[in-house]
């Protein structure tokens, strides 16, 4: 049996392959949607992993660091590392602050460690240039999207850096770059006050003392063979602290950064589907209606409808087959020009291409429609 | 009933329209085509030849009477068959005014089209429609697009697939109007040995004399109804 689909669409190829294009790339913009959800959750946790602690201690009663503003004593590290089965522990201090470069604005998220610590938060997969820090002051190491280079000179505060190592796609859950500090300076930075402070709590009679020592938060390893939750456990029973393991810690972050924005892309993401699937709807109803003529013929000549029809929905499932097709290679082309990351998985784009072809078969029912209505005389006209 | 009769029309009636504007084209007709007749119908315009056409081809619905089409009644005041379609692409042949091709199909395509659906395997399908196309001297252009031939070529094509499925009615609304002389008398020839051969039932609307003379009885429409004359040889 011919097949009519096949025939109608490489009679006006031209046409099928620009308007699939056209389809593709609203499919492909679906795919890059769902790409900025996966990187968003991506990132978010992106430090979290990069630290890989075990447990995270931070403040009491609060979410901290990242969910909540925590403060803890540096020292506890100390009383940490004698608690049974804990086996590495480490201060960090996490802050937003703003750089300048080249006399633009930039914000980034500070991760303050000590160079000579047990736990680095810098991964070294992730470190393409230079090295980790050194010393224990006025070095820097920053995140490729920050814009600065190797050896660059930065001011931060009342002192003056130097970038001796670049990571790439090292963002905080927020989004913003991330920059490391040896934890000294970033406690300066963090909790010293300005002289201007300092004067004006003199002058209200409230003067404080700037506290060097406190930190964000204490991240620890647990030795083999102790069970973590029960380790963390103790650690909030006795040491009136909160902690998290790193899955609560994620768990935090993807729930309080990312399910508000995953709620806003995924609305865009079925808007987009809806709007793909009315497009392919108008045009297998248009390219339904230039062939009313030949459908009328057809049925004169007493083709039954169940062939038209299958030339119809062929035709619309072969449409949203090749807009996939581009939609794919739209996206592949373009995800990585996106300034945010865009992660594009294959589980992703299969289930977009089930969802397409099931919009397709619905979108081929307003052409299906005109078919089956269509009147064998309009062909003869008289 | 005769085995000869092939179309049998008994008080077929057909209005158009309601009320005010209602038209009554076909006004109690009675008539009965045997097979292997070739006929011409000849009106003027507007007469109803083709609403006549379109009755016997089972395309739009009588207002009232009785349609036979061979040994089977297929109307008496409503469809008795139930698939019409099944019907035209089984037994009867169209032939129109323009040829009315399925653009996106070559030749060979549209002509096999019909028997294809029917069920007859394409390999034979195209070595039966090869046969027609070099009958109707336009096999050299089987595999062009109707686009790429003359209106003439068309409608040679056109024949051939009104032929393709061994109808039992050949229905034709001037089919040689859009030819030339030479090639409208050879379509008419082949007309007149398809009705003899294979007894096929042949209503042709023409206008041309020359058409006419070929053709076994002349249908005509007067005062909304049917009358036959003989056909005039020229001696
Ligand atoms: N669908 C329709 N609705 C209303 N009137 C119609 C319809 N089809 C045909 N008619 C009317 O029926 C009459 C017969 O039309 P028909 O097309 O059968 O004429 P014809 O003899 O084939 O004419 P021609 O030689 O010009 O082709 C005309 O008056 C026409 O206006
Ligand atoms: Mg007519």
């Amino acid at each position: 049996m011919i097949n009519l689909a096949q025939k109608d669409i490489s009679h006006t190829f031209g046409k099928f392959v620009v308007t699939a294009m056209g389809v593709g790339m609203l499919l492909g913009i679906v795919l890059i949607m769902i790409g900025v959800y996966r990187g968003l959750i991506v990132d978010a946790t992106i430090l979290v992993h990069d630290v890989s602690a075990d447990i995270w201690v931070v403040q009491e009663d609060t979410l901290g660091p990242f969910a909540e503003a925590s403060r803890i004593h540096e020292d506890l590290k100390n009383t940490l590392k004698t608690t049974q089965g804990i086996d590495k522990a480490e201060a960090m201090t996490f802050q937003n602050i703003q750089l300048y470069t080249n006399n633009k604005p930039l914000r980034v998220t500070a991760v303050g460690y000590d160079p000579f610590g047990e736990i680095n938060p810098i991964n070294a997969e992730h470190l393409i240039e230079g090295r980790t820090l050194k010393q224990s002051h006025y070095e820097v190491v920053v995140s490729s999207e920050t814009g600065l280079k190797l050896n660059e000179k930065i001011n931060l505060g009342r002192n003056q850096y130097t970038v001796v190592g670049i990571t790439k796609k090292t963002v905080a859950s927020s989004g913003d770059p991330l920059i490391y500090l040896s934890l000294k300076d970033a406690q300066e930075v963090q909790f010293s006050f300005s002289n201007a402070t300092i004067r004006n709590d003199k002058a209200r009679g409230n003067a404080q003392q700037s506290d060097l020592h406190l930190v964000n938060a204490i991240v620890c390893s647990v030795k083999k063979g102790y069970n973590i939750a029960l380790v963390a456990n103790d650690i909030s029973q006795w040491k009136h602290l909160s902690t998290f393991t790193q899955d609560e810690q994620e768990e935090i972050l993807i729930k309080n950064v990312v399910e508000k924005s995953s709620k806003q892309i995924g609305l865009f993401t079925v808007i987009l589907v809806i709007v793909s699937t009315i497009i392919i709807g108008l045009i297998i109803y248009t390219m339904t209606l230039e062939k009313i003529k030949e459908i009328s013929i057809m049925k004169l000549i007493g083709i039954p409808d169940s062939i038209i029809i299958k030339m119809i929905v062929q035709e619309t499932v072969l449409l949203g087959f090749f807009a996939f097709v581009f939609g794919n290679i739209f996206s592949y082309f373009t995800y990585d020009k996106f300034p945010k990351r865009v992660i594009l998985e294959v589980p992703d784009a299969l289930m977009l291409f089930g969802v397409i072809l099931v919009a397709s078969v619905i979108a081929s029912f307003v052409g299906v429609g005109k078919v089956v209505h269509a009147d064998p005389t309009v062909a003869i006209g008289g | 009933m005769s085995t000869q009769q092939s179309i049998k029309i008994e008080n077929l009636v057909k209005e158009f329209g309601k009320g005010d504007s209602l038209l009554r084209v076909i006004d109690g007709a009675s008539f009965t085509v045997n097979k292997g007749e070739l006929i011409a119908l000849i009106a003027p315009s507007g007469a109803g030849k083709t609403t006549l056409l379109m009755m016997i081809g089972c395309v739009i619905n009588p207002t009232s009477g009785t349609i036979w089409l061979g040994d089977e009644k297929v109307y008496e005041d409503k469809w008795i068959t139930h698939n019409s379609r099944k019907i035209r692409r089984e037994k009867i042949g169209f032939i129109f005014q323009a040829h009315y091709l399925i653009p996106f199909l070559n030749v060979i395509e549209n002509v096999t089209l019909v028997p294809q659906t029917n069920g007859v395997s394409e390999k034979q399908a195209k070595a039966d429609a090869m046969k027609l196309l070099e009958y109707l001297d336009i096999a050299d252009k089987a595999y062009s697009k109707p686009s790429a031939l003359s209106g003439g070529q068309n409608q040679r094509v056109a024949i051939a697939r009104a032929l393709a499925n061994n109808p039992q009615i050949i229905l034709a609304d001037e089919p040689t109007a859009a030819l030339d002389s030479a090639r409208a008398l050879s379509v008419i020839q082949m007309l007149k040995k398809i009705a003899t051969e294979q007894n096929v039932a042949i209503i042709m609307v023409t206008h041309d004399e020359r058409m006419v003379q070929r053709c076994d009885k002349i249908m005509k429409i007067e005062n909304k109804k049917i009358v036959f004359e003989t056909v005039d040889v020229p001696s």
